[in-house]
């Protein structure tokens, strides 16, 4: 693991430029350029408070737009950087038929021009909030930690989903839309603290009550996106019973993800 | 200093098409029940390959398509895992297998050389510093800032050619390369891939098809067959190996002979050709520049009051190098029906090494043919160690004087 960081600090340059290329590539012909980079959780954000207005969501005192969007960015950027990254090493195949470098460069460029992407998306964030007159407060400084977990969520994810993608071309087809499912089970369109009163408070599910709601907060999005809401929008600070579950899972993959897509890369070469 | 140490090299390939996820799990699951499991064919592209190259050394790495030279580079670059074996390389190693192979078409000249420079670990400001004398080099100063999809075939290759070879590394790896651009700027590359390894004490590794290249930049030869090292000597033994196994290739296609393309009216029936030496023997092989005699035996089956009587020779590809009309050279232009040998003598048949053919065809008055056929009987020139074996360069082997005058 050590290598592994001292590798990403060696070729933090080629990071750089391959994500800038990535990002330059994608919008340099297109009219509206990186204004595409946020339409997607714009309209996301429209259309769930467009069906809010019919099923009814309770969000407590916090608007449900900013609510939305604030579970949108996290998600987004998750979403987008394990589909692009599990596809990433495919992509570049005509690099790894040719020159070595370590290859988990390349789901990391997919995770960075993401990155990037959030970065704009914070903009309309800001502008929500001074709409909805909601002060930022202390709690922000938990904002960076809190994707810092999600990008480590994203590479358990993309690093092993990039290396199964090199043999079977399944896992970049079925992948986005696995991911597209599991929106649904994390708290995108309502907030945690629905699912924490049905589960924990009404025992909705009878015994097996809190035993689902483990099982819920085991998803690593569950904790990101709830304390994403919380420290920008509740002033709180993240509840760490909801954050452990998952963030033991992910540490325990990282490792197992990282491994694999080491011992798949030596034959990328020969494969691809 | 061993900067390559090369132990046990083993590589193998399978041979088929890549299983299905289906496949793979059945045969986990019959692994784990411990059946035989259906294995695809192994192909063995490198086997046991050993040898250590020194810091400054110039290697060139030859051998016939197949012969395992690419898989080999690979190895070096650390682009693909060995078997077996072991590959140690110490230093840091610029591949230049495929000039351009990093390039984005959509970005300009300009930011591709930032893009491939940092693909090949450079840093920015290395990068910075080197950008003009890359653009100069590849003669591009007025395009740099036009995305490469605009540019011709023959810039994009100089640009290659011009990072690649800026890229400050050990070791230098070279696959077929050298010969990129107009004749002026292939000039310029050889100078510079000259430059780079007799000043700048580089290792490099070339590999080429291009011998005479070889035993001109190479102080050392590793020739490989099918896999294995053949041979790993100083340059000019290892061209020497080299030709000897090209000839044999040659020895081969022209045993399996072309087979005789014969148009024929059945009026004439073809018995035998031979090629023959001077003592009258029959032989398969002449010495280039050497003479050519060949005899065509045949079967007339009716008289005919005309006929004309050709005998030449064509290459493998059917381009037509000499002929003789019996008009020419024969008073007799009728005939009996019965057996009859003509014999057609070249003093001297000066064609590069290669496979070459035999061609016959008997015309009546009127035009028609009576015969006609072609590759009748192959028969071949061998190389001549130490001397041009690229089949570009000539077609003729001409004996030349050369002086230099003032």
């Amino acid at each position: 693991m050590l290598r592994a960081v001292t590798n990403i600090y060696t070729y933090r340059e080629l990071i750089v430029t391959l994500a800038l290329t990535d990002i330059a590539t994608r919008y340099k012909q297109a009219y509206l350029g990186v204004v595409w980079a946020i339409l997607k959780p714009l309209a996301l954000m429209l259309i769930f408070t467009l069906v809010r207005s019919f099923v009814g969501i309770d969000t407590g005192d916090i608007p449900y737009p900013v609510m939305v969007f604030a579970a949108l960015m996290p998600w987004i950027f998750f979403q987008e950087s394990a589909s692009q990254g599990v596809n990433s090493v495919v992509a570049k195949a005509a690099l790894i038929r040719k020159i070595y470098f370590p290859r988990e460069v390349l789901p990391l460029v997919a995770m960075s021009t993401k990155l990037v992407e959030l970065g704009i998306s914070v903009v309309i964030l800001v502008g929500l909030m001074a709409w909805y007159r909601i002060a930022p407060t202390a709690t922000i400084w938990w904002a960076p930690l809190i994707i810092s977990y999600a990008m480590i969520a994203t590479l358990v994810v993309s690093l092993f989903g990039s290396a199964v993608n090199v043999y079977y071309r399944d896992m970049g087809q079925a992948l986005p839309v696995m991911l597209s499912l599991f929106m649904y089970a994390s708290p995108v369109i309502y907030p945690l603290a629905l699912v924490k009163e049905k589960l924990l408070e009404q025992q909705a599910a009878g015994e097996w009550s809190n035993i689902f709601y483990t099982i819920y907060t085991l998803n690593p999005l569950a904790g990101i996106i709830d304390s994403f809401q919380g420290c920008l929008l509740r002033n709180e600070v993240p509840d760490i019973s909801v954050i452990l579950p998952g963030l033991l899972v992910t540490l325990i993959l990282l490792p197992l993800s990282y491994l694999y897509f080491k011992r798949a890369e030596a034959y990328f070469a020969d494969v691809i | 200093m061993n900067v390559i140490e090369v132990k046990h090299l083993t590589k193998e390939y399978q041979l088929g098409a890549l299983t299905t996820i289906k496949d793979s799990l059945l045969n986990t699951l019959k692994r784990l029940q411990g059946k035989p499991v259906t294995e695809r064919k192994l192909f063995k592209a490198l086997e046991d390959i050993n040898f250590t190259i020194e810091k400054g050394e110039v290697v060139g790495i030859i051998g016939t398509n197949g012969a395992g030279k690419s898989t080999l580079l690979k190895h070096l670059a650390r682009i693909t895992t060995p078997t077996s074996g072991e590959v140690i390389v110490s230093g840091s190693v610029a591949p230049l297998i495929e000039v351009g192979a990093g390039f984005v078409k959509e970005l300009t000249g300009r930011e591709n050389i930032y893009l491939n420079c940092s693909i090949m670990g450079m840093t920015r400001k290395d990068i910075d510093a080197k950008i003009d004398s890359i653009i100069e080099f590849a003669e591009l100063e007025e395009f740099i800032d036009t995305p490469v999809k605009r540019y011709s075939s023959g810039m994009t290759v100089r640009l290659g050619f011009s990072i690649a070879t800026s890229i400050d590394a050990d070791i230098l790896i070279v696959d077929e390369v050298l010969a990129v651009g107009d004749l002026a700027f292939q000039r310029k590359c050889f100078d510079r891939m000259e430059d780079i390894i007799r000043n700048k004490g580089k290792t490099v590794l070339l590999v080429s098809h291009n011998i005479r290249q070889v035993d001109r930049i190479c102080s050392r030869v590793i020739h490989l067959k099918e896999g294995r090292v053949v041979l790993d000597a100083d340059a000019s033994e290892g061209c020497e190996s080299f030709y000897r196994e090209s000839n044999d290739k040659i020895t081969q296609d022209a045993e399996k002979g072309g087979h005789s393309n014969i148009q024929s009216t059945g009026e004439l029936e073809l018995i035998d050709v031979k090629i023959l030496n001077n003592e009258g023997n029959e032989i398969s092989e002449i010495d280039s520049g050497g003479p050519l005699t060949a005899r065509v035996r045949f079967k007339l089956l009716k008289p005919f009051e005309f006929l004309e009587l050709y005998v030449g020779t064509h290459r493998s590809d059917f381009l037509y190098l000499s002929v003789a009309n019996s008009k020419d050279y024969l008073s007799k232009d009728s005939y009996e029906a019965g057996e009859y040998e003509i014999e057609y003598c070249l003093p001297s048949f000066p064609l590069s090494p290669g496979v070459y053919s035999i061609r016959f065809a008997a015309l009546t008055n009127t035009g028609r043919f009576v015969f006609n056929g072609e590759s009748l009987k192959t028969f071949f020139i061998r190389a001549e160690p130490g001397r041009l074996m690229n089949p570009a360069w000539n077609i003729l082997d001409l004996k030349a004087d050369m002086r230099l005058i003032g």
